[in-house]
């Protein structure tokens, strides 16, 4: 019994892990590319969430369809909002970039508010409830797929990030934006491209979550604070460094979550965020300080 | 401030002096011509937030570190001063000064430990420290008792020298109170902005490094700044609680911020009326055209991304450029 409920525990931590992973992946990368720190990934998160509900509860559309689909518009949304609206911004003027998706999140949000009201909704398929059991735990079926989405997502963003071309130009932009312009690398495709990217895997982590959790248009928002200390105990920039923190922030609030009051669950990650500022401020995976 | 240089901008400082003192006098007077207590409420609320979004001017306007702290400085203040009031008995001065004082020991840890890596993780942690503390007012019952807040809270009574015992009860009461508090706030954020050090941190804002080799320290007065602005945050949290009567976690809602940042930068991040005025203008016309709160704040991100893509300056740059191209205007040469 106590074994089973560590071992549970360890699952939800993983499971959390891994979408606090996408979400803060996305925001790094297109911190370490674009050097703008998206206020508004949280809120695609939320409409990838809100869309999957819709799908599924109001349209009778599939869950793996529903995730493909989410993820295509989410990464649609995510050229349209690098075109139409980022891409003036530089590195320069990042507290205009701030200010910039700051705005964008409170017209999402409080639209999203207006029109679905606060009301939490809860996607219920098939899959909600259905369980594998392995020996004497239990195994929620879509708490396992939102997994195995999630590490299929890091798979293909790692395949693209170090085995192809435009992978390495993005690294490259990243690196030293100026160096990369001069053997020929275009800035503004690259720029695009991360932001699609990283708007794709949040509206991925809102589409896998949509059945486990209740969605409602709030959630956003929690979730994208949380993917701001797992960048800076990260390092700033640093995408495995975002992957590797969020997992660990996950693990650690479920199993202090299981022991502990909840206000020492919300608090763990802005207490490691100080910390980790206090001891090494560039982060546990960050190569330095670069500004 | 640049110089006045032309005839007429010789008259202009008194003449901005006298406009003060006539807009100071009218305020004041409101509760004797009118007793209608809408107004009086509306005056309560420009008064908390012009004094946030006048500390917000100060550290983002003024030393370029954008910070979303203030509303958590503000509910600390609140909270403090709630709490030693109703569970210890302090007088109301006190617990104001208490509640400014825990909020500015707060701004400088957050900032010496944020601001040794950058401006921008500056940002991201005071954004974090903001949603923290409403996580711990809600969830630390046993002190702040969650979100049922402090109902309830005393009216107060100021003793002021002389001997005289203000009983603050009516809305006219801590209209003049606040009100009070504003002038104060904002006389103390003028004197910092006018004299040296509000150069100081202008220059830092403007190049942060050119600053460093004329002998700045940058970090001193970034400190300086946020402290100064979590200091006035918190103590007219404190103030502000005794007028709402009660507090509870929504004092460290996320609207405050997003409010003041429309307030800053509509009215001019940097200029020091600017912000003042578009306070008094933001927190009258919402409420007089009576939007929902949702939709509010929608149009409040539209605008904030509108400003954003078309006149980052607000109104105070644009007002500054228009002088610039003013003085730049070629004038007829003297005959010889």
């Amino acid at each position: 019994m106590d074994l089973n409920f560590h071992a549970q525990l360890l699952l939800n931590g993983i499971v959390i892990g891994v979408i606090y992973a996408l979400i803060a992946m996305g925001l790094s990368l297109i911190f370490g590319v674009l050097e703008i720190v998206n206020f508004a990934h949280g809120e695609f998160y939320m409409l990838g969430a809100m869309f999957a509900y819709f799908l599924t509860a109001n349209w009778g559309v599939g869950y793996w369809p529903t995730v493909l689909i989410v993820t295509g518009v989410a990464i649609s949304l995510g050229y349209v909002l690098y075109e139409a609206l980022l891409v003036s911004l530089r590195g320069e003027n990042f507290e205009r970039s701030i200010l910039l998706t700051l705005g964008l999140s409170m017209v999402l949000q409080n639209g999203a508010v207006f029109l679905f009201t606060t009301t939490p909704k809860m996607t219920a398929t098939g899959l909600s409830y259905s369980n594998i059991i392995v020996g004497e735990l239990r195994l929620p079926l879509a708490r396992l797929f939102a997994l195995g989405l999630g590490l299929a997502a890091f798979a293909a963003l790692y395949l693209v990030l170090y085995h192809t071309r435009v992978g390495k130009a993005m690294r490259g932009v990243a690196q030293n934006r100026d160096a990369a312009l001069m053997v020929g690398i275009d800035p503004r495709a690259v720029s695009r491209l991360a932001v699609a990217i990283g708007i794709g895997l949040s509206g991925l982590a809102g589409a896998v979550l949509a059945p486990v959790y209740a969605v409602h248009p709030l959630m956003g928002f929690s979730f994208v604070f949380k993917a701001f200390a797992i960048i800076i105990i990260g390092g700033l920039g640093s995408i495995s460094g975002a992957a590797i923190a969020a997992l660990m922030l996950g693990v650690l609030e479920s199993l202090v979550g299981g022991f502990l009051p909840l206000v020492m669950v919300d608090a763990l990650a802005f207490i490691s965020m100080i910390a980790v500022l206090l001891l090494r401020p560039q982060g546990l995976f960050g190569r330095g300080v670069r500004v | 401030m640049n110089p006045p240089r032309t005839a007429s901008g010789m008259n202009a400082v008194p003449l901005r002096a006298l406009a003060v003192l006539a807009g100071l006098m009218a305020l004041f007077a409101i509760p004797k011509l009118t007793g209608n207590d809408y107004l009086l409420a509306l005056g309560v609320s420009f008064a908390a937030l012009s004094v946030l979004s006048g500390g917000l001017n100060l550290v983002y306007g003024y030393t370029g570190l954008l910070s979303f702290a203030q509303v958590g400085f503000f509910g600390i203040g609140s909270y403090t001063a709630a709490l030693l009031v109703t569970e210890r008995d302090w007088s109301l001065w006190a617990g104001v000064a208490a509640g400014g004082g825990l909020a500015t020991v707060v701004g400088l840890v957050i900032g010496y430990s944020s601001l040794r890596l950058s401006r921008h993780a500056f940002a991201i942690v005071s954004l974090s420290f903001a949603l923290l503390c409403m996580i711990v007012a809600r969830d630390w019952v046993s002190l702040t008792r969650g979100a049922m807040g402090i109902p309830g809270l005393p009216t107060p009574t100021l003793s002021l020298p002389g001997g005289i015992r203000w009983r603050i009860a009516q809305p006219a009461d801590f209209y003049y109170l606040l009100l009070g508090f504003v002038v104060f706030a904002h006389a103390v954020i003028y004197l910092v902005v006018t004299s040296r050090l509000g150069r100081a941190m202008r220059a830092i804002k403007l190049n942060e490094p050119l600053a460093q080799s004329h002998g700045i320290n940058p970090l001193a007065y970034k400190l300086l700044a946020i402290a100064l602005s979590a200091l006035l945050a918190g103590m007219v949290g404190g103030l502000f609680v005794f007028y709402l009567t009660i507090v509870d976690p929504s004092i460290f809602d996320f609207y405050y911020t997003e409010t003041m940042l429309i307030m800053v930068i509509i009215g001019g991040p940097g200029s020091f009326w600017g912000v003042l005025l578009s306070s008094a203008v933001l927190t009258a016309l919402p409420d007089l055209l009576r939007f929902t709160t949702d939709l509010r704040m929608v149009l409040y991100g539209a605008v904030l991304i509108a400003a954003m893509l078309l006149c980052p300056g607000g109104l105070g740059g644009w007002l500054h450029r228009r002088r610039v191209a003013r003085w730049r205007q070629p004038r007829p040469a003297p005959r010889s």
